[in-house]
């Protein structure tokens, strides 16, 4: 269910975006797009992988929420149970995209944000759940919209920012495929399988020049977050344990 | 002592000079010059500037990917610099009846092979039951609507389905060129042969060119194409026609445009029979290779050049038919008597040429210049064990080619005088005569591999023989291992047909695969 439009305060005036989480609201993701300028405040929370994206084969970095498919540990009914909301998590229902504008001639793209009208959080009507207003009565954006619009921003800077994180990632060859073998206290063998994360032998391995020039790019922090973010699956295994009573 | 084998001199520079160049130097290290090493090893490859490569071989086998990873290079830049794309078996139309029968032979064998042999589960099947392709291996749904064996995210080299490739042949030795020389270290010298030096004992000492000087080596391998520069020319060493067997003996040869940019690339190479002979039909991204190969004993050059145009018209419009302008090639069906003499090796069409029906021709450059890499001699002693072995081991290998191209020819129930006379014992060599006498009562399986590097596995033979409904009597006796099987073997159809629909859905189109790669490329992890 998507649909997105160009967001514009003569089509969109009346709508209201519910903030609050639920699987409803398609919340229930077993992880989210992530971006080393919130890794810090990722890495206090979830465990960072990486993935390839389906349709390109492209890698990304991600936070993981939880096990299988669908399986959100973090959410607990109608509350993220956690003190970081990732980005991409956030975004949702708005979009960034870039159109090709007349009044710029050197062919730079200009960002426009887009919302997807079917989504179930956009609503006309006042909700039981909380919501927020995009505009104001006198037609000016809401505070709510004006800070979904700077989050879009920094999405789209960590878009290009894990363009070179990635490619400084595989140059270096610092990515390996791993599989987590998980056994919970049902007995039962769980393995989480198709993710990537970074090679610490490699890291360990690397030319001082090399690591210089990583932290020259701001991503020698970036890489050991990753690695440090490691620890949060035990954390996550403990929710999922803690589910199955 | 005797004299170290350090000097490497190859004399030709088609698809056959630098790919056994490659597959040399991914072995052998090349020294580098002001090296002190004790141990030089040096790779020349002499090249004419003057002679054009042939560049029929445009198929290859799964070990492709292999040989290519091997020497380093990404499979993304072999894609994108050879208008390379994925061939997954072969599709044969016409050849049983020439009336609308059509089989394929995938590169997956069939499901569970490794323990169950489907084929009789197969042929107990009744009325109705799928083409032996379908029954057996997944792979063949793809070929329906021209799908790719892997997706984006597949790391290079790696597969859902076995591949190998279609390529275009010139940009494919232009890449393999680029690579020997710039990363490891092949010396390239662009001159002309003008004389071929011997040694006292007979041995070839250096070859004398036009514009570069003599050029020393310690073992030279002949890749001059048909021309057999040094081991026919030089050491005389005899053609052996295998005509009598195959009769085709010329080709025409036409690159064919498609009507739309994007129209689908197909999975595998299309063969369809002919009056005497068949057309290849070869999909690259950015055209068609298609060609007819006859027999001029059974066919006349304007008849066999109406027959494919009249194929292009069918398959890409009046337009591409009439645009065509196909190049003829005439060879004789056969190989030499050896193709180890002194310290002479040839390697591709100085070694021998047959009809390029099941791609033969690549795949025999890569074993051969493995074994050369493999078991490069020491020194001048220990080479004529090598030659010995290299001569064994690859006239084994061209009769087993003989034999499973003969087997494409002898089940046919056509009716033109060409294919009746693939029917006369007399053109049927006896060592398939026997294993035909044997499948009767018993089909192909693992026993009838005599080699672990057997060319072609059993499984092979069973998608001939079953895809042209060969049949292979029930067994006499009521075997226990039998009852085990038959439940097992109702358990694989099932999940061959679950992988079909799996496949079918989960694989992006040839098209759709080759512009990602061209846009994001594959990873290498």
């Amino acid at each position: 269910m998507s649909k997105y439009s160009l967001l514009s305060q003569s089509e969109h005036a009346k709508l209201r975006v519910i903030t609050e989480r639920s699987a409803a609201y398609g919340d229930n993701l077993m992880y989210a797009m992530t971006f080393p300028l919130e890794f810090r405040n990722i890495e206090s929370c979830y465990p960072i992988f990486f993935a390839k994206d389906g349709e390109s084969g492209q890698f990304y970095p991600l936070a993981l929420f939880g096990f299988q498919r669908d399986e959100n540990l973090y959410l607990n009914g109608s509350h993220w149970d956690a003190t970081y909301m990732p980005l991409m998590v956030e975004r949702n229902p708005f979009l960034i995209g870039f159109q090709q504008s007349p009044d710029i001639d050197n062919g730079e793209k200009r960002p426009v944000v887009s919302i997807n009208v079917e989504s179930p959080r956009v609503t006309e009507v006042e909700t039981e759940a909380k919501s927020e207003a995009l505009f104001t009565d006198s037609g000016e954006p809401s505070e709510y919209l004006q800070k979904s619009m700077e989050n879009l921003q920094t999405i789209h800077r960590g878009h290009e920012q894990n363009k070179t994180f990635i490619a400084a990632l595989l140059e270096n060859d610092l990515l390996e495929g791993f599989n987590l073998d998980i056994t919970l206290m049902d007995g039962s063998n769980n393995r989480l399988e198709g993710f990537y994360t970074i090679n610490e032998e490699k890291l360990a391995g690397l030319e001082p020049e090399t690591l210089g020039k990583l932290h020259e790019q701001g991503f020698l922090q970036a890489i050991y977050m990753v690695v440090a973010s490691f620890s949060n699956v035990s954390g996550l295994i403990a929710k999922k344990n803690a589910s199955l009573d | 002592m005797s004299k170290q084998i350090s000097r490497l001199v190859i004399v030709g520079g088609g698809t056959a000079g630098w790919l056994s160049a490659g597959v040399i130097a991914a072995e052998h290290a090349i020294s580098k010059a002001g090296d002190q090493q004790e141990n030089h090893f040096q790779l020349t490859l002499i090249e004419s500037p003057d002679i054009k490569t042939i560049g029929v071989g445009e198929g290859t086998w799964p070990s492709m990917r292999t040989t290519l990873k091997k020497m380093g290079l990404s499979e993304t830049d072999f894609i994108r610099e050879c208008s390379a794309s994925f061939k997954q078996g072969t599709e044969f139309a016409g050849w049983t009846t020439g009336e609308n029968d059509n089989y394929t032979h995938p590169f997956t064998a069939p499901q569970g092979y490794s323990e169950t042999n489907l084929a009789p589960h197969w042929q107990a099947l009744q009325e109705g039951r799928p083409r032996f392709d379908q029954a057996v291996s997944p792979q063949s749904v793809l070929f329906d609507d021209s799908r790719a064996p892997k997706q984006i995210s597949t790391p290079e080299y790696a597969c859902a389905v076995n591949y190998g490739y279609h390529l275009d042949a010139a940009k494919f030795a232009e890449f393999l060129r680029k690579h020997c020389v710039e990363k490891l270290g092949v010396k390239h010298v662009k001159s002309n042969v003008i004389a071929v030096n011997s040694a006292e004992n007979g041995d070839i000492s250096s070859i004398e060119t036009d514009s570069s000087g003599t050029i020393e080596g310690d073992l030279f391998i002949d890749c001059s194409g048909s021309r057999a520069l040094l081991l026919g020319e030089h050491y005389n060493v005899p053609l052996r026609s295998k005509k009598q067997y195959l009769f085709n003996d010329t080709a025409l040869a036409v690159q064919v445009p498609y009507a739309n940019p994007d129209d689908p690339i197909a999975s595998c190479t299309l063969s369809t029979a002919q009056s005497a002979g068949w057309i290849w039909d070869i999909g690259l991204p950015s055209r068609r290779g298609t060609g007819h190969v006859y027999s001029s004993a059974h066919n006349s050059e304007d008849k066999a050049t109406a027959e494919l145009l009249s194929y292009i018209e069918r398959t890409a419009g009046a337009q591409a038919a009439a645009d065509a302008e196909p190049r003829k090639i005439n060879f004789d069906p056969g190989h030499r008597a050896e193709f180890w003499h002194k310290n002479c090796v040839a390697v591709g069409m100085s070694a021998g040429f047959i009809e390029p029906l099941e791609a033969s021709a690549l795949i025999l450059v890569e074993l051969s210049a493995n074994m050369i890499a493999e078991q490069l001699p020491a020194n001048r002693e220990m080479m004529d064990i090598v030659a010995k072995r290299f001569n064994h081991k690859f006239l084994y290998r061209w009769d087993r080619i003989i034999d499973f191209l003969k087997l494409h020819y002898i089940l046919n129930r056509r009716q033109d005088q060409y294919w009746r006379d693939h029917l006369d014992p007399s053109t049927i060599p006896e060592s398939l005569q026997e294993l035909i006498a044997m499948w009767k009562y018993q089909g192909p399986w693992h026993r009838d591999t005599n080699h672990t590097d057997e060319m072609f596995p059993s499984a092979s033979f069973q998608y001939v023989l079953y895809g042209m409904n060969f049949e292979t009597q029930p067994s006499t006796t009521t075997r226990r291992s039998d009852r085990v099987g038959r439940e097992a073997a109702a358990d694989l159809f099932q999940k061959n047909a679950k992988q079909r629909q799996q496949l079918q859905a989960a694989m992006p189109t040839n098209r759709e695969l080759i512009n990602k790669i061209s846009t994001y490329g594959l990873q290498k992890i």
